[in-house]
Formats: structure tokens, C-alpha cells, sequence
């Protein structure tokens, strides 16, 4: 499903954030991106996001190269991705069920069907009960949960999520791991980045080692 | 549809968040759109009046003391076939001197210590109302001093065509004014929007990456400044509107007095459409290009 080709990327000549990336993630396979601060997770999946462009190297998807895509192209793209960040980037002004129904809303799908489809991924996530509730009013891991929601709501084939558990305690990092392996075992593909090494050893799934923008190891 | 419905939904919050800072754009729209209303109240009034006097405008053609009958006939026939005149009436100096006494009776006692009578009789025209009879009023004076009895002929047209002149000057100054007014009003909404795009930057990223359509990213920035420009118009609108009466209860009957029955009147509701409606324009404008350098 991803294919990289000595793939590079450096904000600064000769200052490589992703060094000679050579990597292929198979569709319905979970992989982890692991590797100190600075190794350059954040990067490669912003490459995936197409929210920046590689500098050398090659990146495909699905057999599209990433760095040929015109505008509309990368919005029908990027509606196939489902993403989740650290820092959850909910919408504060927003309930939690409206966090959710206004991507399917922005897709232009009716609104019965939006907010059948944003319920479904709530009750999923274990949120129904919340659905009137504004992000400040949530715990961390039920924000996270909602953000998860939303990554889910249009039924992505891909999933990449940026350090999800980075503002978790522990025990909610699992429960989060747990909600990505069930839609791994629903046929999505997964990719998280994480520093978290207890929490890879608790998933145990194929894991690539960045360091200094180079892959050191695959497990 | 969907989109203008989302767009303005979403502009609608936004205005309502950013509070004190959308109040200097409405204020800006505000007072573009003040300028112009005013520049427009004075103009559309002045036209009503210019109307009044065209349509009262006179040729007078005074007659030499002696003018026989048949020199009198043929002047009014002259009259009569330029086709110019709504109507016309003869004034003998007997009427001359009883209009003399009755418009200025504080001078009658300057007309009581007369000889005789030194008001000559005249004939007064009527002028019909309408563009293009300049050339024909002028080529009637031409003939008429030519025709014996005529002592002089005169006609007030010529302050009016000033008048006509000058109140242009005033509503093309008023509308360069009103546009240099609306350029600064639409930096002043892309300002604003732009910090309400900045307060809402983790959101626009969130609608990049789910792929929304730019349209949807943009549009509720545009709606904002929309909301505005019409929020800023009508106020100017309101304010002007509420001036007008004010004046009018103050002062109305004093003011009746000095515009001797000339009619006064706020703009007419086509006037409001339009100045709201380019509030709303300069609005979507700075809307616009504050989206467009953000997204
Ligand atoms: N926008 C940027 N401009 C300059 N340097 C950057 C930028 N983004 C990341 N980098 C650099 O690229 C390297 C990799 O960063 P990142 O991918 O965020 O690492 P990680 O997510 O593994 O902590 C770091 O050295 C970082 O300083
Ligand atoms: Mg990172």
C-alpha cells in the first residue's frame, strides 16, 4: 500500500530530517515508526499526509506518487486517510458529535446519514454518552477517543496517527492501542509513530527503528 | 446550497467569537457606507429640487411701454410655436407694480415715493420640464430681442445648468471618497478575519487534511466578512436614518420655511439594497483575501 524509494527530506541542504528511506507497508499490516526525538516519525508521516513534499526519493500510495498529485487530487486523496495527533486537534467550539459528523458534513454526504455514520464510530469508540459534551469537558483519553472517531467516520483505508498516546497516562495509551488494533483487524492499514517502546512491546506488531532520519532496524 | 448554508453558519460563530475586533470593521463598512448614504441623501435631494425649479423656470420678456397689440401678438406667437413653453401669461404694469408691492412690502414705501409707474409689462413663460431645450430656449431669446416692443428678455437657466454642474462635482467627490473608504473598510475586514482565521488555524488544518473542498475552508471566512459588511451598512444605514428624523422633528417646520415647500426625503429603500449590498461586497472582499493568503 506505501512504497518509498530512497526517499529524503531536508528543510536545510545537506540537514536530512528523513535520509534514503527505502520501506514497504503491505495493505491490512500494522506498523509501528519508533525512534528518539528528532528521528524523523513526524516527518514521514507528514509525507503520507501530503502535507509536504519530499525532497529526493520517491513515495507511493496505492501506486500513486505522492509528489504528482494537483490540489483536487490530494483533498480525494487525503479523504481516503484517517489521522490522529498527540494534541487531538479537536474543534473546541464544537460538541463532540458535530468533532465528527462535519468531516462526512464537508464531504458533502446528507446530513440523516452524517449523523448516523459519526453516531455509529462514537458508539464504537464508547462515546455515546457523550455526544453533547465540548472537548474541554473530556478527559485526555475520551478526547483521544473522539479524535479516533473522527479519523474512522469515513471509513479510511489508511490510518496514521502521530504519537497518540504522547498526553495519556498508560493505561488509557493501551485502551487507544486496543481501538487501533480492532480496526486493524477491520482491514484498515495502521501506522503509528511513537516513542512509547513499553507500548510496542505490548501490541508487538512490525516496527521500524528511525534514528537521525535513517532506518537503523526493522523488527 | 450546503455550502452557503455551512459557510455562513460557520462565519455566523466566528463573528460572534472575535467579538471587539469585528467591531472596528463594522465600524470601518460603517462609515464607507456612511459616506456614501450621505453624499447619496444630499444629491437625490437636490436632484428632487433642481427638478422642481426646471419645472418652474421662467422667460421673462418685458415690453417697451408702447408695444402695440399686434407687436404683442406676434411675440406670443413666437412663443407658442418654439414648442418650449408649458405655458405663458401677459403682466401689465399694473400687475407688475401690485406683485412689486405685494413680494417686498417692506420696500413700499420706496415704490409709493415713484413718478408713475416704472415697472414694464411682460410676458412670463412657463418653461415645459426636460433635458435638450437649452439650444431651443436660447435661439427663442435670440429671435424674441429681435422682435419689435422687446426691451430684454431673460431667463434663469443658467445657475441652474451651475447648480446641476456643481452637484456632480459633489456626488463624484462623495463617491471617490465613499470608494477610498471602502478600499481602507476591506483592510480592515481582512484584518479581522485573519486573526479569526489565526484563532482557528488548528481547525483549518484539521478540514485540509480530511480533504474538504477549499470552498468549505474558505467559505466561512468569506461569510464572515459578508456578515459585516451587512451589519456595518445597516448601522450606517440606522444611524443616518435616526440623524434624518432627528433633524426633520427638530427642525422640520424652520427648515420648510428656508426650502419654501421643497420636498425633503430620505433614500428611497432601492438606495438601502444597494449600500448594503456593497457593504456586503467590500466585506466578502477583505473576507477573501485574508482566506486566500491563509488557505
Ligand atoms: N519545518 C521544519 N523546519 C526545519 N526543520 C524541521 C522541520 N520539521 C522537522 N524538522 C527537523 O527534522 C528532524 C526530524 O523531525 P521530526 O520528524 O519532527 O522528528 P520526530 O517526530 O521523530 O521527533 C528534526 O531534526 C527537526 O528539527
Ligand atoms: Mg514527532
Amino acid at each position: 500500500m506505501i512504497e518509498t524509494r530512497h526517499l529524503s527530506k531536508f528543510y536545510h541542504r545537506g540537514v536530512y530530517a528523513l535520509r534514503d528511506l527505502t520501506l514497504t507497508v503491505e495493505k491490512g499490516e500494522f506498523v509501528f515508526i519508533t525512534g528518539p526525538s528528532g528521528a524523523g516519525k513526524s516527518t514521514l508521516l507528514r509525507l503520507l499526509l501530503r502535507q509536504e513534499l519530499a525532497s529526493e526519493g520517491e513515495l507511493l500510495v496505492n501506486g500513486q506518487d505522492l509528489a504528482t498529485l494537483s490540489r483536487p487530487a490530494i483533498q480525494e486523496y487525503r479523504r481516503g486517510i484517517g489521522f490522529v495527533f498527540q494534541d487531538f486537534k479537536l474543534v473546541p467550539s464544537r460538541t463532540v458529535l458535530q468533532n465528527v459528523s462535519f468531516v462526512p458534513e464537508v464531504l458533502g454526504v446528507p446530513v440523516a446519514a452524517q449523523h448516523r455514520r459519526a453516531f455509529q464510530v462514537l458508539k464504537w469508540v464508547g462515546l455515546q454518552h457523550r455526544i453533547g459534551a465540548f472537548p474541554e469537558e473530556l478527559s485526555g483519553g475520551e478526547q483521544q477517543r473522539v479524535a479516533i472517531a473522527r479519523a474512522l467516520v469515513n471509513d479510511p483505508a489508511l490510518l496514521i496517527a502521530d504519537e497518540p498516546t504522547g498526553n495519556l497516562d498508560p493505561d488509557l495509551s493501551l485502551e487507544i492501542m486496543n481501538l487501533f488494533r480492532e480496526i486493524n483487524a477491520g482491514g484498515t492499514t495502521v501506522l503509528v509513530a511513537t516513542h512509547d517502546r513499553e507500548l510496542i512491546r505490548f501490541v508487538g506488531r512490525r516496527t521500524v527503528h528511525l534514528d537521525q532520519g535513517r532506518i537503523a532496524e526493522v523488527m | 446550497m450546503r455550502l452557503i448554508r455551512y459557510a455562513f453558519r460557520e462565519g455566523w460563530t466566528s463573528l460572534v467569537r472575535s467579538g471587539t475586533s469585528t467591531l472596528f470593521s463594522v465600524t470601518a463598512i460603517a462609515l464607507a457606507v456612511a459616506v456614501l448614504a450621505a453624499v447619496l441623501l444630499f444629491t437625490t435631494n437636490v436632484e428632487r429640487w433642481l427638478d422642481e425649479w426646471s419645472s418652474s423656470a421662467e422667460l421673462s420678456v418685458y415690453l417697451d411701454d408702447g408695444t402695440t397689440s399686434d407687436e404683442r401678438g406676434a411675440i406670443e406667437d413666437a412663443i407658442d410655436v418654439s414648442g418650449i413653453a408649458a405655458s405663458r401669461e401677459y403682466v401689465s404694469k399694473q400687475e407688475a407694480l401690485a406683485r412689486f408691492r405685494d413680494g417686498f412690502s417692506s420696500l413700499s414705501p420706496l415704490a409709493e415715493g415713484l413718478d408713475g409707474n416704472p415697472f414694464p409689462a411682460s410676458v412670463e413663460v412657463r418653461l415645459a420640464p426636460g433635458d435638450g431645450v437649452e439650444a431651443a430656449l436660447q435661439a427663442l431669446a435670440r429671435q424674441l430681442i429681435t422682435l419689435p416692443g422687446v426691451v430684454d428678455v431673460q431667463y434663469d437657466r443658467d445657475w441652474l445648468n451651475r447648480l446641476a454642474a456643481g452637484l456632480d462635482v459633489v456626488r463624484r467627490l462623495g463617491f471617490l471618497l465613499g470608494l477610498l473608504m471602502a478600499l481602507a473598510a476591506t483592510v480592515t475586514v481582512a484584518a479581522v478575519v485573519r486573526l479569526s482565521l489565526y484563532s482557528r488555524r488548528d481547525e483549518i488544518e484539521v478540514m485540509q487534511l480530511v480533504g474538504a473542498p477549499v470552498g468549505y475552508i474558505r467559505g466561512p471566512f468569506v461569510a464572515e466578512g459578508v456578515l459585516q459588511g451587512g451589519l456595518g451598512a445597516l448601522a450606517a444605514l440606522a444611524v443616518l436614518g435616526a440623524g434624518f428624523a432627528l433633524v426633520r422633528s427638530l427642525y422640520g417646520t424652520a427648515l420648510a420655511q428656508v426650502l419654501e415647500g421643497l420636498p425633503v426625503g430620505f433614500l428611497p429603500p432601492v438606495y438601502w439594497a444597494y449600500l448594503i449590498l456593497g457593504g456586503m461586497v467590500v466585506g466578502a472582499a477583505g473576507g477573501f483575501v485574508a482566506a486566500r493568503q491563509a488557505v
